[in-house]
């Protein structure tokens, strides 16, 4: 054993561990940009990794099927009881729909999202082994105008934002991570909070809203959107629907149990945000 | 022993090579396979390192340590290198292991990937959550941490016998060149 230490090859090793360390250190100053042999490596195994996850995605599928059976036909039940009712909302919402038009021309209420720009649609690729928060992985990059900390949506809601982009791939931090705050607002009552993930309720694909005032009228079944306070999110896209509430631990404020409108689990494919109306250019400055 | 003749050392040279590609292709597929379907996934390639490092010099062993956990970076997005340098260290001191103490046997392999795999989960568990204080870190090492390990131990089981396999016919068997025989004889 002592001959291996004195050997060339133990010196080597510690040239090889001191260079690891120093792609560690250099890695952590890249501001959420992959590196170069990173981003290499993600390029010429984005077929590969498509191909994998497709594979599997539909192996999870049918598995689901069989195992979730009861599960899916309780809910198909419900549903069908849901459909009833919604139709007899409908007519009052066809009144109101009308009287909203007439609203919209007096005070010219502009169509949602005009001022949004948009990247192309992008496929996911891939989801982060192990991740408790579902991050995934994006078939676009850097190259598609894609930067870190672009919100990342679908037609039916926010999904996360990006945090590492090479020039072919991207990954994205959902809202189920604490590591993401976003700034929202409930559309019916107006209470303001943050929506920021929690490691229980990502369990069960749910996020939680933060810091509501103790005097708040936050119902179930509430929307809750984004506000544009910090520049990283346009305003009024919809992030989820209140399903629980309740007072902080600390007594001061409270929480909301959010069911994120965006079923994370099942993306197949996401859109990028580009550029917005509020944008605080700060961010992507680095 | 056999006396290798220059026919036997060509055929060991592709042999080795054919060796040496498979070993990769292992590890391509391990790597790609992780990001597959949002389910708890075995991480692959820590038996598949620890599979290579038992059967090579402590140097291969390092970079094959590196390379992997370079991989295990990509795919579970963690700072890269981290994962580098865990299992560089311990690929080191597994090639280190078994050309002085241990036998290649799926004993040792077992025992040697569930012991990477507890110190690497713990600390990945240890760094990425429980240090920031999140609330309820302690069910990520009920839901996420221990069935990993326990997923990565059951898959080694998979990956010796195929490490084994791929030895069997492309490992080479201990002979003497005629240099070396003479040399012998000649002491």
């Amino acid at each position: 054993m002592h001959d291996f230490f004195k050997s060339f090859r133990f010196k080597a090793i510690l040239v090889l561990l001191a260079f690891l360390i120093g792609v560690m250190i250099f890695a952590v100053t890249k501001g959420g940009y992959s590196l170069s042999g990173a981003s290499v490596v993600n390029t010429v195994t984005k077929p590969f990794k498509k191909l994998s996850n497709t594979v599997a995605v539909k192996i999870e599928a049918n598995l689901d099927k069989i195992t979730n059976a009861t599960e899916y036909y309780n809910e198909n039940q419900r549903l069908r009881e849901e459909i009833g009712r919604l139709n007899s909302k409908l007519s009052d919402f066809q009144d109101t729909k009308a009287e909203l038009e007439e609203l919209r021309k007096f005070i010219g209420i502009k169509e949602k999202h005009e001022d949004m720009i948009l990247s192309e649609p992008c496929k996911v690729i891939g989801f982060t082994a192990n991740d408790p928060f579902k991050s995934f992985i994006i078939d676009k990059g850097s190259d598609n105008g894609i930067e870190p900390y672009c919100p990342v949506v679908t037609a039916e809601g926010l999904v996360g934002i990006t945090i590492e982009v090479s020039a072919d791939t991207s990954v994205v931090r959902t809202i189920l991570s604490p590591d993401l705050s976003v700034g929202a607002v409930s559309t019916t009552s107006g209470d303001t909070g943050i929506v920021e993930g929690s490691i229980s309720l990502a369990i069960d694909n749910n996020t939680k809203l933060i810091h509501v005032s103790k005097e708040n009228n936050l119902d179930l079944g509430h929307l809750i959107t984004t506000t544009d306070k910090s520049g990283l999110f346009p305003k009024g896209y919809s992030i989820g629907t209140v399903i629980e509430t309740g007072v902080d631990s600390s007594g001061l404020s409270s929480y909301a149990v959010i069911k994120p409108a965006v079923r994370i689990e099942k993306l197949s494919s996401v859109m990028v945000i580009t550029d917005f109306n509020g944008k605080d250019s700060s961010y992507y400055e680095n | 022993m056999r006396i290798k003749t220059t026919r036997e050392k060509r055929i060991l040279i592709v042999k080795t090579v054919f060796r040496w590609f498979l070993y990769l292709l292992i590890m391509l597929i391990c790597f790609v396979s992780m990001n597959a379907g949002t389910f708890i996934k075995p991480i692959l390639l820590i038996p598949v390192a620890v599979c290579i490092s038992s059967n090579t010099g402590e140097l291969q062993a390092a970079f094959i340590g590196s390379a992997c956990g370079f991989m295990i970076d990509l795919s579970c997005d963690k700072l890269l290198g981290y994962n580098a340098v865990i299992l560089c260290v311990f690929c080191v001191i597994t090639s280190l292991c078994y050309s002085r103490l241990l036998r290649n046997r799926l004993i040792n392999a077992i025992i040697i990937t569930a012991l990477i795999s507890l110190i690497q989960g713990v600390l990945d568990y240890n760094f990425y959550y429980d240090i920031w204080g999140y609330e309820d870190s302690s069910l990520i090492l009920k839901h996420y941490t221990m069935p990993v390990i326990l997923l990565t131990i059951a898959s080694a089981f998979v990956i010796y016998a195929v490490f084994h396999l791929i030895n069997k016919f492309l490992m080479p068997k201990p002979h003497l060149t005629i240099e070396e025989a003479i040399k012998n004889f000649e002491e």
